[in-house]
């Protein structure tokens, strides 16, 4: 009986990587089409956020009736223009982006995301779209509201998003009381506002929009600064390995001023939901 | 927190609270009743008396053997897990390409399925073995009594566990938002991610929650009672939850 069962379990095997070796073979047909669809979470004001209404430059998105604003969609559909490619907008949990990208549901990763040494070893990156910096998110009536430097959050209970380099720079802070890593934003803002936490990492755009939106949050800018390596702070389009758009993205990208940047990204924190 | 701004939250972001409890629902409703039929008819299967011998025992021990694999899969991984593998692994290996509210119903089906398989067989052992031996007496094929005799009361028996199934599938949705399902938990993160109040914004989808699965174990009750017929008259013959608990009560 032992033995046929392993002799069964091989078959099957065999017909299993079969089947494989027949489909991939047809893996390349999305390469062609005239649609250049981007990934987002929706959910990360001023990056990306989702609404009811195309007002503001929103662009609808696929499978469902709201649209994606904010910073990524501007510098997406700047993108789709020069590639000459319609947009589609592909709302994805974070966790499912790289997923999406390396199976090919999705084109380019336009989602806030940073070039880490640990991402590109699955997929590539295009150049920098943005550069931002980091800063702590307190709150206003707490202990922590007059900090200054990196001293001053010693003992503080601070986290920072889960699988982000946000969360590897709490280590700089001598003393602290490194929470376990939370998967969202809004996790974490619930997490402060609750108390629960101290204080958390973020950059300095989405911890804008938490205070103009919540009077309980404050920014601390520190004059000390967390030791950050370049490519972390830089944003930029995630494309799978050895894409054929990765150059041309660049030349667009090119083609968008430090000023221009500043000033879309300006009108994203005026425009998103929470400050109207 | 306020009652005004849940009020407010409410009143700005309605469409999308509905459209998110629409696709909840929908995936739970359809996940179930396929991961119920897929459960009766693998539990059906893995009951079958295998003969002495013979084509059909080897036949019947090869399906077994799939089956059980089958379970202890997707009852052993969790959905999250499967979701990612089957939606992403089927287009980056197979490069098959599903829609994926297709792929949300199959796992979420296919889950069920094996779960409920679980339950069914454990209904159909729960039944009396009289009852097998009685129809084997006057002569009735194995299907014949699984049909005639043995499901129908073990459809009765496994509803309220059918009902958990339900239950746990409408909460278990929330994890389909990695393959870009914007079920309820998704469209209320991407709510509370714009306006920024978590508590109001989450309170309103833990209600609407409740109202789901309140809804559905209330329609389930209500069926059970159906199926059990006037008071006098009790299905007898096993050891899983005869009756409901009013009935209980009044005892």
């Amino acid at each position: 009986m032992k033995k046929r069962l392993s002799v069964l379990v091989s078959l099957a095997l065999t017909a299993m990587l079969a089947l494989t070796g027949c489909a991939s073979a047809n893996n390349e047909k999305t390469e062609e089409s005239n649609l250049f669809r981007v990934g987002m979470e929706a959910g990360y004001p001023p990056f990306n956020w989702t609404q009811g209404d195309d007002s503001n430059g929103a662009v609808a998105i696929e499978g469902s009736s709201e649209y994606a604003g904010g910073y990524d969609v501007e510098i997406a559909k700047r993108i789709a223009e020069g590639l000459g490619k319609e947009l589609v907008i592909v709302k994805t949990e974070w966790d499912g982006l790289v997923p999406a990208l390396t199976s090919g549901k999705i084109d380019a990763i336009i989602a806030g995301m940073s070039p880490t040494a640990e991402r590109k070893k699955s997929i590539d990156f295009s150049d920098n779209y943005y550069n931002s910096q980091l800063v702590l998110v307190v709150k206003n009536n707490g202990p922590y509201a007059n900090a200054k430097t990196l001293a001053d959050f010693k003992g503080a209970k601070v986290t920072a998003q889960l699988n982000t380099f946000h969360y590897s720079v709490i280590d700089q802070i001598e003393g602290v009381n490194k929470q376990e890593a939370m998967d969202n934003f809004p996790a974490m803002r619930v997490a402060l506002e609750s108390g629960v936490i101290d204080a958390y990492v973020s950059e300095r755009p989405e911890a804008v929009s938490a205070q103009a939106a919540n009077s309980n949050f404050k920014i601390i800018e520190l004059t000390d600064g967390f030791e950050t390596n370049p490519e972390d702070t830089a944003i930029a389009v995630g494309l799978k390995k050895n894409s054929e758009l990765t150059e041309k993205i660049n030349e667009i990208l090119a083609g968008i001023s430090a000023e221009e940047q500043t000033e879309i990204m300006d009108n994203a924190i005026k425009n998103q939901p929470a400050a109207q | 927190m306020s009652i005004e701004s849940i009020v407010k939250i409410v009143q700005e972001n309605w469409p999308m609270f509905l459209r998110g409890a629409w696709v909840t629902i929908y995936i739970s409703i359809i996940g179930t009743l396929i991961g119920t039929l897929i459960g009766l008819l693998v539990g059906v299967i893995r009951t079958i008396p295998v003969p002495e011998r013979g084509i059909k025992k080897v036949f019947l021990k090869v399906i077994n053997v799939i089956l059980s694999i089958y379970i202890e899969f997707f009852r052993g991984t969790p959905m999250i897990v499967q979701s990612m593998v089957i939606y992403y692994g089927s287009a980056q290996f197979l490069g098959i390409d599903i829609n994926r509210i297709v792929a949300a119903l199959f796992i979420v089906s296919i889950n069920t399925g094996a779960y409920m398989s679980e339950i069914v067989r454990g209904g159909i052992v729960s039944i009396d073995k009289g009852q097998f031996e009685a129809a084997q007496a006057i002569g009735m094929s194995h299907a014949q009594t699984m049909f005639n005799v043995i499901l129908p009361q073990v459809i009765r028996n496994i509803l309220p566990a059918t009902g958990n199934e339900f239950v746990v599938n409408i909460k278990d949705t929330s994890v389909l938002n990695v393959i870009s399902v914007s079920e309820l938990f998704f469209q209320t993160k991407s709510i509370a991610g714009n306006n920024f109040k978590y508590f109001e914004s989450f309170s309103v989808a833990c209600i609407i929650y409740l109202i789901l699965t309140f809804t559905i174990t209330r329609i389930l009750r209500f069926i059970e009672r159906k199926l059990d017929g006037p008071e006098n008259y009790i299905i007898p013959g096993n050891q899983m939850q005869v009756k409901t608990p009013e009935i209980v009560a009044d005892k």
